[in-house]
This record gives C-alpha cells, sequence and structure tokens, in this order.
C-alpha cells in the first residue's frame, strides 16, 4: 500500500451497535475521500439490492466520513474531511451527494489510526461515537440531544480530555501524549428533528453544508463523533513536502485568497482566526453572509463585521445549512434584465430566506395570509432575532417552520406555487434544487449541476476571466491565457478550444459552450476535483491554481504543486495522468450510484431561468472567445443557455464520457476498462447498463 | 516479536533499569546536584553546578495573535526532525481550543522551547544527553543516544506545556534545536540558518533573533511581527476590508 494511509476503516453499525473495520487498502484504487466513500457506498448501500437509494433517512442509508491520504501530513489544504451518502435536501427527490469540511477531523482520524469512519443503521435513541486511537465505543448522548453545537462540542470535549487544562498541559493517553483537544462533527437542534437543511458542524465554525446530511446524522439518532488520536503518518518523502511547500510559497506569493499555508484545511478565505468579536471567524462565506442586515445596492456586505460574526454563531450553533436556507448572499447587482420578481436588484444567491420575504413583500405570505407565517417575525427579516427564530421554528417544526424542514422547493411545492415562480425565474436554483453559488458565465460550473446532484463547489475555473470577477483586471491577453491553461489539461492538452466560452450563434455550437470541446473541459474538471479534491480532499478554494500574478509570469503552480504533493506523501509513481484517470474512476463510480437511484438523461435539466435573459449573476467577469480565428474576452454577462444547445452538449458529454447517449448510463465497456466490472454486472443485473 | 517491538522492550527494560538501578542513585544525585552540561564538558558525574551558562545565540519568538493556528510549523518540525507527520513529537507546539471556544486571541496558545537562558533542562539532566551545543551557537540539544529516558528534563520544564518532547515510541526526550540536527531538512539550520518552522509559517508569525528575549514571562516571546496592514480591494464590489488593528485580527 501506498505511505499516507492509516491503513484501516472505521464501520460502525448502530443499529446492531457493531465496531467493525475495513482494510483500506481493499478501496486504494479510488484514492480516498469522496473515491472511497462511494465505493464503500456501492458495497455496503448499493449491491446487497434491498434498498432503492430514495429515502436519505433510511437506516440503510451509509454515511462516510473519509480523509485522503495527504490529509495530516502537512500538505496546505489537504485534511479535508469528505462526506457522502443520499442527501435529504436535493429536490424533487434524495440524490447520492457529496461534500466536505475542513478543519481537523480527518488529520485526527489518521492520527487515531483510522482513514475514515463509515456509519448505517439507527440506533434505538441519541448516542454519539468516542473514537481515542484504536479504542472506539458508542456512547450515550441523551444528555446531548438538544444542545447546540457549542454546548454538545463542549460537552463531549470535557467528556474526552478530563481535567486536562488547555494550552497548559500533555494529555496521556495510553503511552502517548498530546496537546490537541478531541475534533468533533456534531448536529444542533436542526438535524436532529430530521430536516433537510441541517449542517454538519465541526467546532466553532466549520460546516459541511450541502446535502443536509445533519439530517442523516439525525435519522440515525447520532449526535457526534468525536476522535483523538497520538499517533503519525508515514509519508514517502518528507523532505520533498517540505520542499514542495516552499517551492510554492517562494515562487508564487499569494497568488489565491487562501494562504498557501496551514497543515490541516484552515485558513479559510477568510482566515480562521478573524475571531475578534464572535466565534463565526471560523466559517466560511455561506455563514458570513448567511445574516446580511440590511446593505447598500452593489456593496458586499459592508458594515459591522462583528454583526455578520454573530449572524453565522447562530447558524452554527443551530447546525443549520446556510447554503439550503440563503437569505440573499454577499452581494446584490442591478440586473435590468432580471425577472420580474427582482425589479432589476438580483441578490447574489437568493435562496429560501430570500423568496419568504419576497412572499411576504407580494402580499401572499405573513400573518393571516395564505402562506401562514407563524411564528416567523416577518416585520423583522433583517434582524437576528429573526434568524433565531427562523432556526428555532425549522427546529421545532413549528408553524411554517413545518414547511420549511422539509426543504426550500418542497415547501415551494406545498404551498402551490413552484411551476408558476419556476417559470418567471423566480426561483434560481439551478438544478435539483440546490441554490445559486457561482455558475453562468462559467458553464463547466453550470453543467456539473445537472449531471451531479447540484452545486459542485468548485472554483477551478472560476477565475478564467478577463478581468470583473474576484480578480480585477487581467493583465494577460485572451490568448495567453489559453495557451498557458492549455499546457495543464493533459490528457486535452493539444485542443486549446476548450476555453473558448462563444455562445451566440454558430459559434456556440462549433467552437464553445455546446460543443464537442467544452465536454472536454467538463470532463477534465470533473476527473481533477474528484481526484485531487474530493479524494484526496485538498482544499478547492486552495488548488487548483492556475493563474499567477507573479512576476514569473501567468502560469499559477497547478497542477505540478498538487502532483507533487501527491507523489512525496505516499511514493506513487503514477503519472499526472494517471491520477486524472483515477479521477475519471471515482466519477464513474459516482455515475453508477446515480444511475442505480433512477438518475437517466431526460432529468438531467436545467431550471427554467438558465435559459432566460438575466440568468448570469454579473460577477464571472468576462470569458475568453474564439471567434473568427482569433482569441479575445467577452464580457459576458448576459449569457443564458439554449435548450437545444444543452441537449447538443449532453450528447457530447455522453459521448466523451463513454456512456449511453440515449439514457446517459455508463457502457460496459468504459467501466471495463476502468476496471470496474463489478460494477458494470450489478447495474446489468437492473437493466440500468448503458448500450 | 517483530525487531521494532524488541528494540521498544529493551528501552523499556534500559529505563527501568536505569531508574530502579544505579541510575536512580545517579538521577538522584544529579538532580540535587543540578549537573550542568555542555558538548565540551558535560559530565554526568560532575557535581560542579555553573553559576550560568553561555547564552544561546539564537531564540524561537512569535506573535500569537498573527498566528492562523494552523499547526504548519508543527507537521514541518516532525517531518524534518522525525520523518514522519506526527504532531505529538513537534519541538513546537501550536494549540488550538477549537471546539473550546476561548475567545481570541486566548484560542490559540504557542508553546516553543525558550532555549532558556538559564535551562533547568541541561541542569537536571544526569547524562549529559541534554546538553549546551557550544559548537553551534550555544543551543540547548538532546543526544538522544544519551537520553535514558528518565524524563527529568521534562519535569523541570518551567513553561506549561512543558517544551521537552517525550518521544513514546523511542522512550526517549527530545526537544528544539533549532533545526541544527534535522535529518530531513534540506538547508542548513542551526543559529546561522534556517528553521523549518519560521520557513514554512504562511502569515510569518515565527522569528529567529538573536537577542535573548526577556526571561521572566512570556512577553519577551510574544512579540509583535505584523507586516503593515494590507488593503485588499475587490474592483466593482464594493469597499475594501478594514485595516487590521494588531498584527492579524
Amino acid at each position: 500500500m501506498l505511505y499516507g494511509y492509516a491503513g484501516k476503516i472505521l464501520k460502525v453499525n448502530l443499529t446492531t451497535k457493531d465496531i467493525g473495520m475495513i482494510d483500506t487498502a481493499k478501496y486504494e484504487e479510488f484514492g480516498g475521500g469522496v473515491g472511497m466513500g462511494a465505493a464503500i457506498f456501492w458495497d455496503l448501500a448499493v449491491v446487497p439490492g434491498d434498498w432503492d437509494l430514495q429515502d436519505a433517512f433510511d437506516p440503510r442509508n451509509v454515511i462516510s466520513l473519509m480523509s485522503g491520504p495527504l490529509a495530516g501530513t502537512g500538505v496546505p489544504g489537504g485534511g479535508r474531511t469528505s462526506v457522502c451518502a443520499i442527501a435529504p435536501e436535493t429536490f424533487p427527490a434524495p440524490l447520492f451527494h457529496r461534500t466536505s469540511f475542513g478543519g481537523r477531523f480527518a488529520m485526527m482520524l489518521k492520527f487515531a489510526g483510522w482513514d475514515g469512519v463509515v456509519i448505517h443503521g439507527k440506533a434505538d435513541s441519541p448516542v454519539w461515537i468516542n473514537i481515542i486511537n484504536d479504542k472506539v465505543t458508542i456512547e450515550d448522548g441523551k444528555h446531548l440531544w438538544g444542545l447546540d453545537t457549542f454546548e454538545a462540542q463542549d460537552e463531549i470535549t470535557s467528556a474526552v480530555s478530563g481535567r486536562t487544562r488547555f494550552g497548559q498541559q500533555w494529555q496521556q493517553i495510553g503511552e502517548d501524549y498530546t496537546t490537541a483537544r478531541p475534533q468533533i462533527v456534531c448536529i444542533g437542534p436542526v438535524g436532529e428533528s430530521m430536516t433537510r437543511v441541517a449542517s454538519l458542524i465541526h467546532g466553532s465554525g466549520v460546516a459541511a453544508r450541502t446535502g443536509g446530511f445533519g439530517g442523516v446524522f439525525g435519522s440515525k439518532n447520532l449526535k457526534a463523533v468525536s476522535v483523538i488520536g497520538t499517533g503519525g503518518i508515514e509519508v514517502a518523502d518528507p523532505a520533498g513536502i517540505v520542499d514542495t511547500r516552499l517551492w510554492h510559497t517562494r515562487n508564487f506569493p499569494r497568488i489565491t485568497y487562501a494562504s498557501p499555508g496551514t497543515g490541516s484545511c484552515m485558513p479559510c478565505i477568510n482566515n480562521d482566526r478573524k475571531r475578534n468579536s464572535y466565534y463565526g471567524g471560523e466559517s466560511m462565506c455561506a455563514e458570513e453572509y448567511w445574516y446580511m442586515g440590511k446593505q447598500e445596492p452593489g456593496q458586499m456586505m459592508g458594515g459591522d463585521r462583528s454583526v455578520l460574526m454573530r449572524g453565522a454563531d447562530i447558524a452554527v450553533r443551530w447546525g443549520i445549512c446556510t447554503w439550503a436556507t440563503k437569505f440573499g448572499g454577499a452581494i446584490t447587482l442591478p440586473m435590468p434584465n432580471a425577472p420580474a420578481a427582482f425589479k432589476g436588484m438580483v441578490p447574489m444567491e437568493p435562496g429560501m430566506g430570500w423568496y419568504i420575504k419576497y412572499l411576504y413583500e407580494i402580499g401572499e405570505l405573513g400573518p393571516g395570509k395564505k402562506i401562514e407565517s407563524h411564528p416567523l417575525p416577518m416585520d423583522q427579516w433583517d434582524t437576528l432575532k429573526f434568524r433565531e427564530i427562523f432556526c428555532d421554528a425549522i427546529a421545532r417544526r413549528v408553524g411554517i417552520g413545518e414547511d420549511l424542514a422539509e426543504g426550500f422547493l418542497e415547501a415551494v411545492n406545498k404551498w402551490g406555487r413552484l411551476e408558476e415562480d419556476m417559470n418567471a425565474g423566480t426561483l434560481r436554483l439551478p438544478a435539483w434544487g440546490a441554490s445559486w453559488h457561482h455558475s453562468l458565465p462559467e458553464v463547466c460550473w453550470a453543467y456539473s449541476y445537472i449531471f451531479m446532484s447540484g452545486d459542485p463547489v468548485w472554483h477551478g475555473f472560476f477565475g478564467l476571466s478577463g478581468g470583473g470577477g474576484f480578480g480585477g483586471p487581467a493583465t494577460y491577453t485572451a490568448e495567453e491565457l489559453v495557451e498557458t491553461m492549455t499546457k495543464k489539461v493533459v490528457p486535452f492538452d493539444d485542443d486549446p478550444l476548450i476555453f473558448s466560452n462563444s455562445w451566440k450563434g454558430k459559434d456556440a455550437f462549433k467552437t464553445g459552450i455546446y460543443s464537442p470541446h467544452k465536454a472536454k473541459m467538463l470532463a477534465w474538471a470533473r476527473r481533477y476535483a474528484g481526484f485531487y479534491n474530493e479524494a484526496m480532499s485538498i482544499c478547492e478554494m486552495l488548488l487548483p491554481s492556475f493563474i499567477s500574478s507573479g512576476p514569473k509570469g501567468i502560469a499559477g503552480p497547478s497542477p505540478e504543486l498538487e502532483y507533487r504533493y501527491y507523489k512525496a506523501v505516499t511514493g506513487s509513481n503514477e503519472t499526472f495522468a494517471d491520477t486524472i484517470e483515477t479521477g475519471r474512476k471515482i466519477w464513474n463510480m459516482e455515475r453508477a450510484i446515480r444511475v442505480m437511484a433512477g438518475r437517466h438523461r431526460d432529468q438531467e435539466k436545467f431550471a427554467p431561468f438558465m435559459h432566460m435573459p438575466g440568468a448570469t449573476f454579473p460577477i464571472g467577469g468576462s470569458k475568453p472567445v474564439y471567434v473568427n480565428g482569433k482569441w479575445s474576452f467577452e464580457d459576458q454577462n448576459d449569457l443564458y443557455l439554449d435548450r437545444e444547445g444543452v441537449e447538443q452538449f449532453k450528447t457530447h458529454f455522453y459521448r466523451l464520457e463513454g456512456w449511453d447517449v440515449d439514457s446517459g448510463w455508463p457502457t460496459r465497456k468504459t467501466l471495463e476498462e476502468l476496471g470496474m466490472k463489478k460494477v458494470a454486472d450489478v447495474l446489468a443485473s437492473k437493466e440500468r447498463l448503458g448500450a | 516479536m517483530t525487531e521494532s517491538k524488541k528494540f521498544e522492550d529493551e528501552k523499556r527494560i534500559d529505563r527501568r533499569q536505569f531508574l530502579v538501578g544505579g541510575g536512580a542513585a545517579l538521577a538522584a544525585g544529579a538532580l540535587a546536584a543540578g549537573v550542568p552540561g555542555t558538548a565540551k564538558a558535560a559530565s554526568p558525574q560532575s557535581n560542579a553546578r555553573k553559576a550560568s551558562y553561555p547564552k544561546s545565540e539564537a531564540y524561537l519568538v512569535y506573535d500569537s495573535r498573527l498566528c492562523l493556528g494552523c499547526q504548519s510549523c508543527m507537521f514541518a518540525c516532525s517531518l524534518t526532525h522525525e520523518g514522519v507527520a506526527n504532531p505529538s513529537l513537534s519541538r513546537i507546539q501550536i494549540i488550538r481550543d477549537a471546539p473550546s471556544f476561548t475567545k481570541y486571541p486566548y484560542d490559540v496558545v504557542i508553546a516553543v522551547c525558550r532555549q532558556c537562558v538559564s535551562p533547568l533542562c541541561v541542569q537536571v539532566c544526569p547524562t549529559g544527553a541534554c546538553f549546551i551545543d557550544e559548537a553551534n551557537g550555544n543551543i540547548r540539544r538532546i543526544d538522544q543516544s544519551k537520553c535514558v529516558g528518565c524524563q527529568r528534563c521534562i519535569q523541570s520544564c518551567p513553561q506549561k506545556p512543558h517544551r521537552t518532547i517525550w518521544d513514546s515510541v523511542k522512550l526517549k526526550s527530545t526537544k528544539c534545536d533549532l533545526c541544527e540536527g534535522a535529518p530531513f531538512w534540506n538547508e542548513k539550520g542551526g543559529p546561522e540558518g534556517k528553521q523549518a518552522c519560521v520557513e514554512t509559517c504562511p502569515v510569518h508569525a515565527l522569528k529567529l533573533v538573536k537577542k535573548a528575549p526577556n526571561q521572566r514571562d512570556i512577553d519577551g516571546y510574544d512579540v509583535n511581527l505584523a507586516p503593515p496592514p494590507r488593503k485588499i480591494t475587490f474592483p466593482g464590489m464594493g469597499a475594501p476590508e478594514p485595516a487590521a488593528k494588531k498584527g492579524g485580527e
């Protein structure tokens, strides 16, 4: 087995209280993280064949918290914990989904001797899982049920670390010592009541947001998983890891928001020690901008930062998913061509929180109205107090909280407004009920929404623009950008047209966003992300980092940097192309699960607003286009998708991936080429194999 | 029995024999007498107590407000010294209070070896394993080949948590050597060289200084290393972030 792994995966059946072990080597071919998590899900949840994969709250749902080999080895950002299972949050039905969270949980798992934790079954009363090196116990959690996430973690920390004084003492565990605290992932009251809008919370602000996996913990009567370990990780080339790190920092000074540092997966873009007010300083933008208060048009969350942090603390304490319940996001911009509901001013992330205010303003929702708003004080919508009541109502399923607990679009559907507001473009959720994050004009991000299970949360290609986005004005030409990027996307490094974002006329179909070239760009994104971000669990906000503003040209350190880390940690002899191929294997594993759950080409469609003027939120900047034999940057803030074009793109993409173009199902040839014959056999047995 | 297990057991016996046999008397005497040690003159048999020790020619200082708590330095330390990623073996400890929620800036404790002007760890070592390396800028170091695992250096360290580190596999102590003896560090270490922790810190919250900091409290080591505030602007997206008040706030 390669270096970097702990060697075993913990398997806990909460129904039988059985605590078992899986040999990591059995799944090494899938790298780690989501790769291993998906493969284990396949073996434990799909292969037995007794479950239709439709109910996320079924005890047979298998949720995995997986590390990758880079976690806990000093690779910056390499310590994320990948989570996958059937997710309750997606609409119109639960889907197989993957997400991840930062912090120190994954690396502590490794130090305790585990590459991951796989949990299935359902406890008959609240419990938490206590991992102290090799010793694993299922503890009574009744006293924790009802506590918020801060309180629960404090209780567990006291139970595990006893009287060890923070910052003053080493804690003895067996023959070993550590100054660390147990690392805990848990749920708040919103997860306990099996809502579809609950996150997994770790520490004071880190969250696994998309998917609503907090509800899965709740359905299993699982309050928390705690781990503390005192071991270490053997690596192939310790000096190589440090040298690679120095190569990065010395040659590419601060080229992304995230500092090129950190041994775990911090800091995030905000740095996790900007906590000079409240605890929310560890939070990502999703929590930080969940509470907005009043804002001026066009202004990014200015004002009193400490108030934003207090809002984040509310979300984190309750364990509500800030992704599923977005109130508007970081910024509101003028968009004259947007659907009527927005009156020309569109918030970046108009989710559940924004929508109930919209209904209130048009007189559809409120006290005594068609949609009764009790107990929400709608006239105090922009206050912190409202956020508290909002969480409480959902957690206790009181009044309108009962509807909202079942998810955004489920509530809209129940209120009888789904078709109307979808078709009007009022509901800006690109696909599968997943809220807007970034998307158009970055079409790979948009396409990922439909082929996956919503928001891919992958910024890799987001910054490839000619300015106007987060990165400011470009210091390079479109031709230079494309030339630089093309060299990086092995094995598609012979086709610069994959970066053309032409979206109008014949060019869109021939060389642009509906072309076979663009299909390669999406395929590379999913393969790269599948291996480096989802299996190696590197923070996607840190890497890839393709473009540099440094003095040595525009080429950023990716993908050489992450490949060097991978080699130094594991000692693998694989080429970079091999790692991308493993990413393809993981992508197909995920695809097979989704197909077994019912995925078909016909379902992979965008919400109507993506095909309407105003689909693009105008911070993506200008994109490179190839027109009349020349590269240039084009402002694409007016981009929207052509329905026929998307259908043609789907055909190109399925064909490139080796999937049946009519159904979107993987073929036996494709799966066997990837060494997945057994997967093909199972699909064939259920008549889900592509022709 | 595996070789490594056999090795571990032998070392345990060494330590036990030392503590219950002649070593115990030696250690007790050493502790009472406060035996000093240097590279040239270390002698566990010596009863001469030095009035003072040659000062280290370099000290690691830090900025606890600037530190992100990312523990990069810990990984760099264990990787370059031990060849494994193991925070418990790191000679620098960054202790994060998450998830116990102490407020900034008390949520992170930075525990670096102070290269004490009056090093108790050197004084109490009964075998001369903990010594002053006069050939390399008077760094206070531990020669593990001489360490018998009595842990007196750990017990005597006046800092909390103690800065001498216990290696539970080798059953020996270790401590910061300013990378003078780091076998997996491809750069020159020591007082005149570079330290892995300093070089890998993403926010430059660690620094090597030549002058001995104030020894009486932590303030001498916890210094302001913050660069001038850097304004970050988002073109077309409003006001820049407010300037930092102090350090990395």
